[in-house]
C-alpha cells in the first residue's frame, strides 16, 4: 500500500508550514532587539555547524539503511540504524550543550525577542528531532527482534521521509540564523 | 499630462535588448517556420511583451526610480512572458529540440519538477536579496544577467507544467500543488517585502534625479519609499499570486477536457 | 461490453446493530467511520446546544439599554465562549463528522483510509472542548479576550487568569485533530476510490471536503503555531506578542487571520458540497456545471490564503496594502458567485420538489448571498472604517456562518437522516423547524445590519438608551428565542424519528449517488457489492441503462 507514505508526505507538507511560522516570527524580529543578546553575540556558528553535519550524515546513513533493506542485506540495515540513531543523538547534545551554554550566560526564552525566538524555533526543531529518535528505536528494538525483511517496509521508509524532513528543516534554520548572522 | 511625462522618459533601445529579441524571433523563424497561426501569435506576443518590459519607461523607471517599477518588469519576464513563449511552441517543434542531444539531456535534468520549482522560486529569492538587487543595478552585466536569467528561469519554471509535449506534463493534481506551492514562496517573499520597514533596497531611497522626474513622483504621485516598496511587494504577492493560480485553473481545466481513461488508472490497480 | 448491470441486492437479513451488545463500549473502542461519524454529530448536537444557551443569555442580557442580567465580566467570558464553541466545536466538527460518514460510502470504499487515525481525531477534539470548557471551574473563570484572542489583550499582564491557557491548550488539540483528519481525508479520497469513481466523477460533497482538507493540513499549522507562541508567552514568559518587551501585538493578528479568513471557508466549503449534493436530487435534474463548482472550489481555497488583511483594514498597514487586500477579497467573490449560478441553473426548469432538506438548501442561497453581499461591502476599505467592530459585522458573519453554515447542516441533517437511521425524519416537524428558523434568523441579525451602521459596537454588555436601539435589540432577542425554539422542535423531531420515523429503505429520495446504494444504515462493510461505476450518477445509470450519464464511458470492472 502506498498509503502510508502518501500520509507521512501530505504530513510533512502540512509541518512544514508550521515551522515556516516559526521561522517568520524569527525573521520577522530580527534586527529589532534594542538591547540584550542577539544572535551575534551569543552564537558560535562553527560548533554548531559541525554538529549539524552529524545531523547531515544522519540523513545518509537512513538511505544507507534503507538500501540494505532493499537488498535484503538484514545486519546492515541494523548497523546503519544504528549509526543514525547515535549520529541524532550526537547532535541532540549538541543542542543541549549550546542551549546550557546560553541559559548560563543568562539568555533565556523570556530575556528579550532574539532569546524567545531563537529557543521556540531550535526548540521544536530539537523536539522533533528527539521525536524521530524515539521511532527510530523503536524500529531498531523491532528490527533486532526479527522484524522487516525487505525487501520493502513501509515502516522504515515513511520514518526515514520524516527523518530526512527533519534534516531539511534544520539546513533552513541554520541558515536563518547562523549563515545569516555571521556569514552575510 | 504630467504622468505623460513618465511614459516619454527614458525609452532605452538598448542594443542587447535588440539582439536578445531577434534571437528569440529569429530561432523561432528557423525551427518553426513562417507561418501565421495560434502558435506564432502566442510566441511573438510574448516577444513583444518582453520587448515592452526591457524597453519601455518600466525598465528605467525600475533601474533608477521605482522598486514597484522593476517588480511589475520582473512579473511580465519571470511569470508572463515564458509562458506565451512556451505556449507558441508547436509540440513537433519541441520534440524535434529535445532529441537534439545536449539539449534534450539538459532539459531531462532542468525540467524535472523539483529542479525547476527551486530554479523558479530560487530566481525570485535570489535576486531580491537586497545586497544582490543592488549590486544589479550598479553593474550592467549583471543587470542584463538578471533579467535575461528571468525569461530564460521562466520558461524552465513552467516546463513541467505546460510543456508543449503533452502527455509529459505533470499530472493536474501535482501540478496544482507545484504552483500553489511556489504561490507560497513568492507570497512570503513578497509579505517581508510588503511588511518589512521602508529601505530595504537603498537605490531607491535617494535615487540620482537623471531625468528630473523624482519631484513628480514623490510631490504629485506621493509615492514616498515607503508606499513604492509596498506596492512592489504587494505586486510580487497579489498579483504574481493570481497568475499561478489562473494557471493551475488552466491545468484543472484541461483536465476535465481530456478524455477519460489514464486519470487515475494507476490509483485503480491499487485499490 | 454491455452485459446487464447487476442490480445492487436488497438487504434481506437483518442488519448488525451498530451497538452490538457491549453498549458504550462498543463505541468509546470504535473505528468504524460510520460510529465516528454518528459521534461527531452527536458531540456537535451537544456543543450546538451550549453554545445557543450562551447567546440567548447574551440576547436577554442586551434585550433592554442599561439591563442587569448578567455582569460585564461574566458577558465577556459569554462571548468569547459562545464564538469559540460555535465554530471549532459545532460547525468545523459538524462539517468533519458528516465527511468522515459519508465520504468512504460515496466514494464505495470500505471504510477511511486510516481508521485508528480517524478514531484520534474524534477524542481530540472532545478532549479540547472538554479542557475549554473545563476554565469555567477555575477559580476566575473562563478565558473573555473574544475568540480572535488579540494581544496584548489575551497576554499575562491583562488576563491573569488561566482561561486563556485553556482556551489555547484546548484548540491546539483539536487543531491537531483537524490537521489528522484533514491528512485522513486526502488520503482517502486520492487512494480508496473504487474502479470507475475517477476524480472527475466523485460527488461534489467529496469534491469540497478534498479542498477542505487541503486547507486544514494547511492553515491549521498556521494557528497551532501562534497557540504554542501565546502558551510561551504566558507560560514561559516568553515575550512574542507583548509589545512592551518588544514583541508585537500585530503579528498575533497576522497570524490569527492569516488562519481565520481561510477558516471561514473551512467552516463553508463542506456547506456548499451539502447543498451541491440536495439540489440536484430534489430538482430532479444533474447539478448544472459539475466542472465549475468544482473548479471554483479550488480557487476559493487558494484565493483564501491570500486576502486575510481585510480583518485588519483598521490597524494602519497603510492605503497601498489596504488598496491590495481589498481588491483581492472582493475577487473571491468571483468563484463563489458562480457557484451560486450553478445552483440556481441547477433549479431553473427542474421539478422541484420542496421536502424540508430542499427547503433548507434553497434559504442557503437567499441567506448566504445577503451575507456575501455585506461581505463585499466590507470589503472595501471606506465601508469597513466605518462599520468595523460594529454589530454589522456581527450581522455579516451571522448571515454566513448561521445563514450559510448550519441552514446546509440543517438540509444535510434532514437529507442523510434515513441513511443514517434507517428511518425519515418527520416532515411536519421539519416544516415547523424550518419556519421558525427562518422568523428567528431574520429577525435576530437583520435587524443587527441597522444598529452597528448607527453606531452600536460589538462585545459590548449593555448600551444607554440611543433612539430605536432598544426597540431593535428586543426584536433581536425576540427573534432569538424563537431560534430557540426552532432548535427545541429540530432535536424533538430528531429523537422521535430515529425510533418511530417511517422507514426509509435504501434510497428514500430516489438520489444517485453511491451512499443510497449502501443498506441505511450502512451495514459494517458498507457494501456487499459495490455497483459499477461509469457516470457522476451511477444508481441513474443503474435504474436507466439505456439513457446512461456518460453514454461513452469505458467499463471498468
Ligand atoms: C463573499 C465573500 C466574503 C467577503 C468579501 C468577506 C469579507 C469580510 C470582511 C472584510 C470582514 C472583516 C470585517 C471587520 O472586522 O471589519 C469579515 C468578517 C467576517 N467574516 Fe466575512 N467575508 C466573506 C464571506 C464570509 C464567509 C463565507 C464566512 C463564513 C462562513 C465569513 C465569516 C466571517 C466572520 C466570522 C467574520 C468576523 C470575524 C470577527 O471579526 O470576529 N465571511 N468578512
Ligand atoms: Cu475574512
Amino acid at each position: 500500500m502506498a498509503d502510508n507514505k502518501m500520509l507521512i508526505k501530505f504530513f510533512v507538507a502540512s509541518e512544514s508550514i508550521f515551522f515556516i511560522m516559526l521561522i517568520l516570527a524569527y525573521v520577522n524580529f530580527k534586527g529589532t532587539v534594542v538591547d540584550g543578546p542577539t544572535a551575534e553575540s551569543s552564537l558560535n556558528p562553527y560548533v554548531t555547524g559541525i554538529f549539524s553535519l552529524f545531523l547531515l550524515a544522519s540523513s545518509f546513513t537512513i538511505w544507507l539503511a534503507g538500501k540494505s533493506l532493499r537488498a535484503k542485506n538484514h545486519t546492515m540495515m541494523k548497523v546503519w540504524l544504528l549509526v543514525t540513531i547515535v549520529l541524532g543523538a550526537i547532535f541532540i547534545f549538541g543542542q543541549g550543550r549550546e542551549w546550557a551554554g546560553l541559559i548560563e550566560q543568562n539568555i533565556t526564552i523570556s530575556r528579550n525577542v532574539f532569546g524567545t525566538t531563537f529557543f521556540t524555533l531550535t526548540g521544536f526543531h530539537g523536539f522533533h528531532v528527539c521525536v524521530g529518535l524515539i521511532m527510530l528505536s523503536i524500529l531498531l528494538g523491532l528490527a533486532l527482534f526479527g522484524d522487516f525483511k525487505g525487501p520493502r517496509s513501509d515502516g522504515v521508509e515513511v520514518i526515514s521521509i520524516y527523518w530526512h524532513f527533519v534534516d531539511g528543516v534544520w539546513i533552513v534554520v541554520y541558515s536563518v540564523i547562523y549563515v545569516w548572522a555571521f556569514f552575510l | 499630462m504630467e504622468i505623460l511625462q513618465l511614459f516619454n522618459a527614458g525609452w532605452s533601445f538598448e542594443p542587447w535588448a535588440l539582439v536578445f529579441a531577434s534571437v528569440l524571433v529569429g530561432a523561432y523563424l528557423l525551427g518553426v517556420g513562417t507561418r501565421l497561426n495560434r502558435h506564432s501569435v502566442l510566441y511573438m506576443s510574448g516577444v513583444l511583451v518582453m520587448l515592452f518590459a526591457l524597453v519601455s519607461p518600466l525598465d528605467y523607471l525600475g533601474r533608477h526610480y521605482l522598486f514597484s517599477a522593476h517588480m511589475i518588469q520582473h512579473i511580465l519576464l519571470l511569470l508572463i512572458v515564458p509562458l506565451l513563449l512556451l505556449f507558441g511552441i508547436p509540440k513537433s517543434t519541441a520534440e524535434k529540440l529535445l532529441k537534439i542531444e545536449p539539449i534534450g539531456k539538459m532539459m531531462r535534468v532542468l525540467s524535472y519538477p523539483p529542479v525547476a520549482w527551486f530554479l523558479g522560486v530560487g530566481a525570485m529569492w535570489v535576486w531580491h536579496m537586497p545586497s544582490i538587487h543592488d549590486m544589479a543595478l550598479n553593474n550592467n552585466s549583471l543587470y542584463i544577467t538578471q533579467l535575461v536569467s528571468f525569461v530564460l528561469i521562466g520558461m524552465i519554471f513552467w516546463w513541467p507544467v505546460f510543456t508543449p509535449i503533452e502527455n509529459r506534463r505533470l499530472n493536474p493534481l501535482t501540478g496544482t500543488l507545484y504552483l500553489a506551492s511556489a504561490c507560497l514562496g513568492c507570497t512570503i517573499l513578497g509579505m517581508l517585502i510588503t511588511f518589512a520597514g521602508a529601505g530595504l533596497y537603498t537605490a531607491y531611497i535617494n535615487p540620482v534625479d537623471s531625468a528630473g522626474l523624482l519631484a513628480l513622483i514623490r510631490n504629485d504621485l506621493c509615492i514616498t519609499p515607503g508606499v513604492d516598496q509596498q506596492i512592489g511587494g504587494l505586486t510580487m504577492w497579489v498579483p504574481g499570486c493570481l497568475i499561478y493560480l489562473s494557471a493551475s485553473m488552466i491545468t484543472l481545466a484541461q483536465w476535465y477536457g481530456a478524455p477519460d481513461e489514464g486519470v487515475s488508472a494507476a490509483r485503480q490497480e491499487a485499490a | 461490453m454491455s452485459r446487464r448491470l447487476p442490480l445492487v441486492p436488497e438487504n434481506t437479513e437483518p442488519l448488525p446493530s451498530l451497538k452490538e451488545n457491549q453498549g458504550m463500549l462498543a463505541w468509546v473502542s470504535s473505528v468504524d467511520h460510520k460510529q465516528i461519524g454518528l459521534m461527531y454529530l452527536m458531540v456537535t448536537m451537544v456543543f450546538f446546544v451550549v453554545g445557543g444557551l450562551e447567546a440567548l443569555l447574551m440576547r436577554i442580557q442586551l434585550s433592554q439599554p442599561e439591563f442587569n442580567f448578567i455582569s460585564p465580566e461574566v458577558y465577556n467570558q459569554l462571548f468569547t465562549m459562545h464564538g469559540t464553541t460555535m465554530i471549532f466545536f459545532v460547525v468545523m466538527p459538524f462539517l468533519i463528522g458528516v465527511g468522515v460518514y459519508l465520504v468512504p460510502l460515496m466514494i464505495g470504499a470500505r471504510d477511511m483510509a486510516f481508521p485508528r487515525l480517524n478514531a484520534l481525531s474524534f477524542w481530540l477534539v472532545v478532549f479540547g472542548g472538554i479542557l475549554i470548557y473545563y476554565s469555567f471551574l477555575t477559580q476566575s473563570g473562563a478565558p473573555d479576550m473574544g475568540w480572535f484572542a488579540y494581544s496584548p489583550l489575551s497576554e499575562k499582564p491583562f488576563s491573569l487568569n488561566k482561561g486563556p491557557t485553556y482556551w489555547a491548550l484546548g484548540l491546539l488539540a483539536t487543531g491537531i485533530s483537524s490537521v489528522a483528519s484533514g491528512l485522513n481525508n486526502i488520503v482517502t479520497i486520492l487512494t480508496m476510490r473504487t474502479p470507475g469513481m475517477t476524480m472527475r466523477r466523485i460527488p461534489l460533497f467529496v469534491w469540497m471536503i478534498l479542498v477542505t482538507s487541503f486547507l486544514l493540513i494547511f492553515v491549521i499549522p498556521i494557528i497551532a503555531s501562534a497557540f504554542a507562541m501565546m502558551l510561551l508567552d504566558r507560560l514561559l514568559e516568553a515575550t512574542f506578542f507583548t509589545p512592551a518587551h518588544g514583541g508585537s501585538a500585530i503579528l498575533w493578528q497576522h497570524f490569527f487571520w492569516g488562519f481565520g479568513h481561510p477558516e471561514v471557508y473551512i467552516l463553508i466549503l463542506p456547506a456548499f458540497g451539502i447543498i451541491s449534493e440536495v439540489i440536484p436530487v430534489f430538482s430532479r435534474k444533474p447539478i448544472f456545471g459539475y466542472e465549475f463548482v468544482a473548479g471554483s472550489t479550488v480557487a476559493i481555497g487558494l484565493l483564501s490564503l491570500g486576502v486575510w488583511a481585510h480583518h485588519m483594514f483598521a490597524v494602519g498597514l497603510g492605503d497601498v496594502t489596504n488598496l491590495y487586500f481589498s481588491l483581492a477579497s472582493m475577487l473571491i467573490a468571483i468563484p463563489t458567485g458562480v457557484k451560486v449560478l450553478n445552483w440556481v441553473a441547477t433549479m431553473w426548469g427542474g421539478k422541484i420538489i420542496f421536502a424540508t432538506p430542499m427547503l433548507f438548501a434553497t434559504a442557503f442561497i437567499i441567506e448566504f448571498v445577503m451575507g456575501g453581499i455585506t461581505g463585499v461591502a466590507i470589503a472595501s476599505v471606506p465601508i469597513d472604517w466605518v462599520v468595523t467592530d460594529s454589530y454589522f459585522i456581527v450581522a455579516h458573519f451571522h448571515y454566513v456562518l448561521y445563514g450559510g453554515s448550519m441552514f446546509a447542516i440543517f438540509a444535510g441533517v434532514y437529507y442523510w437522516f434515513p441513511k443514517f437511521t434507517g428511518r425519515m425524519m418527520s416532515e411536519t416537524l421539519g416544516k415547523w423547524h424550518f419556519w421558525l428558523t427562518i422568523i428567528g434568523f431574520n429577525m435576530t441579525f437583520f435587524v443587527q445590519h441597522f444598529l452597528g451602521v448607527m453606531g452600536m459596537p460589538r462585545r459590548i454588555y449593555t448600551y444607554q438608551d440611543f433612539p430605536y436601539w432598544g426597540s431593535m435589540n428586543l426584536i433581536s432577542t425576540i427573534g432569538a428565542v424563537v431560534l430557540a425554539l426552532s432548535v427545541l422542535v429540530f432535536m424533538w423531531n430528531v429523537h422521535v424519528s430515529r425510533k418511530r420515523g417511517k422507514k426509509a429503505g435504501n434510497n428514500p429520495w430516489d438520489a444517485w449517488t453511491l451512499e443510497w446504494a449502501a443498506a441505511s444504515p450502512p451495514a459494517v462493510h458498507n457494501f456487499d457489492l459495490v455497483p459499477p461505476v461509469r457516470g457522476r450518477r451511477p444508481l441513474w445509470d443503474l435504474a436507466h441503462p439505456e439513457q446512461p450519464d456518460e453514454p461513452n464511458a469505458k467499463v471498468v470492472d
